[in-house]
């Protein structure tokens, strides 16, 4: 198991580098640079944006660029700086990266403590009015576009003032007590949440479904009935059990997605996390941000990918990965 | 049933917390000044007399990105050290002249190049340091400085050299321009050159470090500025909070010290639709930046929401779209020569520069927009025609008589027919007496949505008098790269901004041949035009005659010139209308920046029942 992790860590370096490259070029395939947005002030002189341009070293070739920032991370773990905010990329990105773990984090407690248990009372009330209200519901929120959702929970907000306006607390934040800084936080991150979190339930809660009805159907939920247990234990100790299996695999990779998988319901509701920063920057060309983001989205995915793997070999006495 | 208990919560902690929220909003504790007051106080006059406390929610899209008035280039950031930061001299832009700052006087000499300023004894930065001509030496040495070029730096040259500032005595600055420069007052107020602590920056400056000082990350209490006020708070993508300078020398004429707010709030929203909602429900008290179509709703609820949308006239920018007559030149400075062309030769089809280089063709064109309608479609009925850089909220510029072209079907078709160019084939197109269907590409920002309207409906109004327009809308980077390197384009439709004081020393960069943003024809070695070359010289009056009365006449002559001329075809601009909530006093928006908050200082919290 050990060499497996290992092996697995190892071969995730050449593929950063790899994405790193292809983030690089992308960027530098796009038209103009960062310094193009004040082209459009007459007060800003062309050498001024010719000084700040070797200031920044967006003078250089792309290749000389690109290798000074690669040698950079690797021998400094320097991740270069912000060119608009004057500021080193990990300082930029962690307090975002907390944000966005904090939604996203919510938003998987949402679709997990939803999705289990209705996936387990859709699949034993099999064709009941409760297991068709279920599946009506979940495809009618699946078909529901995530930005339409966010807008539209948006508008009750404002119509209502049950909710606050997006954002992430409210301005007198720092005047509360503990607790009550804890439930602004917290009634703020109800809509968003709430949108993130609701839209995998549709697809998590048939799985759940799916999966615990092919294990109702095995001999030995018959054997275990045969033996007068109850049903809640026939259910809950001996099927559920098996049935949970795939749905940790699907658990590890929520985990890959939950940093990329947020962006667009942050940007809706002004909640300060990767996804604002990212747009900026990718709007702005602050190419090293931009990098920074990229490559801590792209970690987070393998890691909950390998994370994924794992909990499958540990739920699965079947599965080995030596 | 779980669904049920956890929304049961969040409405549970949406009942506790609300109304907490609302009420502490309001209250605030009375502020006791303990300091003592300067010798040379600046007393500025208010309309009502303010009282000390409360706080000002202004809704922004764009996170600000430096602290650091000198290095900062752009809106977000200059919006806060505009507010943070002291200068020699201000402008007002209610009155739209320059009172006293910093400086508590100033005068030119009979030569008109040598300009005194007095500062103001006793004034101090936000922790209590005085402020000296030191501080305004060391802010000049930093705006001269080579390798970190601030942008101010070429404004306070003149002819690539720099103006020479003294200081005879710690409370007297004296700054010898060359040559006679109007425009002077203009780079010295605020927005322009910020007057920073020379005993916070000077460590940082010598280790090479300042275009980095006073970043997002710097903790408040270490920025220290010399203006109202000075920075409490900045959380990334959330808010940035200012609050009162303790040290700030301006008091009203009631001796109660300036500013009356405790905080002024920048709340972050992602764009202008979220800043609509988050005004609507309370959370805001002033937007200046709300959509043309969304007046009508301000207009009709002022008295539900308890707001007053306040009318500003016609914006200070302008817009406009031009035909590329730029022409190869002789490379300078290790340019490469460009490829395929000979010097001289346009950038674009010669068949195409023969029209559009042509004045006729170009003011036929002008005639052949309906501004009327573009303005009760495009606009929403919020526009207004403007035929130059100045719009008739510039007091001190703007000329009413301007000779212009407008909508003139008839004389259009006239014009064009007179140089020849008819419809021959009865194809709806005119062609040139060669046979050549005129056609041309027009091209502008995608992601401004206003400017693509507009430019669709220049391509309607042109197919009327028989000009087939091909709208291209681009990604701004690429814009910007024809408009100044490669000249990839045959017309191009954009705006310019009037800088602050809006004097026409700022547009410089536009009218003059030699000029960077002098978009139709850029970076001329020698004027391509005898009207050029006049431009050229009423420029140079206009920044060397001391006489105010002579500087309008030479600005005047200029409009004159470029409106007969028609290189830059001029669309309405739109008006203006902020709304701002009515608990606040003093509250007196301008059109120019920052439209709310320029006098942040005296605004200040009504009594509730007054």
């Amino acid at each position: 198991m050990r060499t497996y992790v290992l092996r697995r860590l190892l071969q995730t370096i050449p593929l950063l580098v790899g994405i790193s490259l292809i983030t690089f070029l992308l960027l530098q395939l796009a038209p103009g640079d960062f310094l193009n947005q004040m082209a459009e002030n007459p007060g800003i002189s062309a050498e001024t944006i010719e000084a700040m341009r070797v200031r920044f070293g967006l003078d250089k070739p792309w290749y000389v660029q690109y290798a000074i920032y690669l040698r950079n991370v690797v021998f400094h773990f320097d991740f270069g700086q912000s060119f608009a905010r004057h500021q080193p990329v990990f300082e930029v990105l962690s307090d975002g990266f907390v944000n966005t773990l904090i939604l996203a984090g919510a938003a998987a407690f949402i679709t997990w403590v939803l999705a289990i248990p209705l996936g387990v009372v859709a699949a034993v009330r099999q064709h009941s009015w409760i297991d068709r209200a279920l599946s009506f519901l979940a495809f009618v929120w699946l078909s529901v576009p995530e930005i339409l959702a966010a807008l539209l929970l948006l508008m009750m907000a404002a119509r209502t003032g049950w909710f606050p306006v997006g954002g992430m607390r409210s301005l007198d934040y720092d005047e509360l007590d503990g607790i009550s800084q804890f439930f602004d936080i917290l009634h703020h991150l109800a809509l968003p949440a709430l949108v993130v979190g609701l839209i995998p339930l549709a697809s998590r809660m048939r799985q759940m479904r799916g999966s615990l009805l092919d294990v109702l159907r095995l001999d030995y939920v018959t054997t275990a009935r045969a033996k007068g247990l109850s049903e809640r234990t026939v259910i809950v100790k001996h099927a559920l059990r098996n049935a949970l299996n795939p749905m940790i695999t699907l658990f590890g990779y929520t985990l890959g997605a939950l940093v990329s998988g947020s962006f667009i319901v942050e940007i809706i509701f002004s909640w300060p996390g990767l996804g604002r920063i990212t747009l900026d920057a990718i709007l702005t060309q602050d190419q090293y941000l931009v990098m920074g983001a990229v490559l801590m989205a792209s970690l987070v995915l393998i890691i909950g990918n390998l994370i994924a793997d794992l909990l499958l070999a540990i739920a699965d006495p079947r599965i080995s990965y030596d | 049933m779980t669904r049920i208990r956890i929304l049961a919560l969040v409405f549970v902690c949406a009942a506790t917390i609300l109304p907490g929220c609302r009420r502490m909003a309001q209250e605030s504790v009375e502020y006791k000044d303990a300091i003592a007051p300067p010798e040379e106080p600046l007393v500025r006059q208010v309309a009502t007399a303010g009282r000390h406390g409360g706080r000002f929610v202004l809704g922004v899209t764009v996170n600000p990105k430096m602290f650091n008035g000198l290095m900062a280039n752009e809106t977000s950031s200059r919006d806060i050290t505009r507010l943070l930061d002291t200068t020699l001299v201000r402008y007002d832009n209610a009155a739209q002249e320059f009172v006293p700052e910093l400086a508590k006087s100033w005068e030119v000499a009979p030569d008109g190049i040598t300009w005194t300023f007095h500062l103001r004894r006793g004034a101090a930065f936000s922790d209590g340091h005085p402020i000296t001509a030191e501080d305004v030496l060391f802010s000049f040495q930093i705006a001269y400085d080579k390798v970190l070029h601030p942008a101010i730096q070429d404004l306070l040259q003149v002819g690539g050299e720099s103006f020479k500032v003294s200081a005879p005595d710690p409370y007297t600055v004296v700054i010898n321009t060359l040559k006679p420069n109007s425009a002077l007052l203009d780079t010295l107020c605020q927005g322009g050159l910020s007057i920073v602590p020379k005993h916070v920056l000077e460590a940082a400056y010598k280790s090479g470090g300042f275009a980095s000082a006073y970043n997002v990350a710097t903790p408040p209490e270490k920025i220290v500025s010399g203006g109202p006020f000075r920075l409490v708070q900045y959380v990334p993508g959330e808010k940035t909070v200012l609050g009162r300078n303790p040290h700030y020398y301006g008091f009203d004429q009631h001796k109660q010290r300036l500013p009356y707010l405790n905080e002024i709030v920048f709340l972050i929203v992602p764009d202008q639709d979220a800043a609509d909602l988050k005004f609507r429900s309370g959370e805001l008290d002033g937007l200046d930046n709300i959509k043309p179509e969304n007046y009508r709703w301000y207009e009709e609820n002022q008295q539900k929401g308890d707001f007053t949308l306040h009318d500003l006239g016609p914006e200070f920018s302008s817009r406009f779209f031009w035909f590329n007559l730029n022409r190869v030149q002789p490379p300078v400075r290790g340019e490469k020569p460009v490829a395929g062309k000979k010097v001289g030769e346009p950038f674009i089809d010669p068949v195409k520069y023969a029209w559009f280089s042509n004045t006729t063709f170009r003011r036929a064109v002008s005639m052949a927009i309906d501004r009327d309608a573009m303005i009760s479609s495009v606009f929403f009925g919020e526009g207004e025609k403007s035929w130059s850089q100045i719009a008739r909220t510039n007091k001190e510029w703007h000329n009413p008589d301007l000779v212009h072209d407008d909508y003139n079907p008839a004389e259009s078709k006239r014009l064009l027919a007179s140089i020849g160019l008819i419809d021959r084939n009865g194809d709806g197109v005119v062609e040139d007496p060669r046979g050549n269907p005129v056609t041309f590409t027009l091209k502008t920002n995608a992601d401004n949505t206003m400017r693509v309207a507009t430019a669709n409906f220049v391509k309607d109004d042109l197919a009327k008098i028989g000009i087939r327009v091909l709208l291209t809308p681009v990604d701004f980077n690429t814009l910007i790269t024809n408009l100044r390197s490669d000249f990839q384009y045959e017309a191009m439709l954009l705006g310019l901004q009037s800088g602050v004081p809006p004097s026409p020393a700022n547009g410089q960069n536009v009218w003059r041949s030699s000029g960077e943003t002098h978009v139709w024809f850029a970076r001329q070695q020698k004027p391509a035009t005898p009207e050029e070359a006049r431009i050229d010289r009423l420029m140079d009056e206009i920044l060397t005659n001391q006489d105010r009365a002579e500087q309008k006449r030479a600005w005047k002559d200029l409009q004159t010139i470029m409106s007969e001329q028609s290189w830059l075809i001029y669309l309405p601009i739109l008006k203006i209308k902020v709304p701002v909530s009515n608990r606040f006093g003093n509250v007196d928006p301008s059109i120019m920046a920052h439209r709310i908050l320029w006098n942040a200082e005296r605004l200040f919290v009504k009594r509730r029942d007054s």
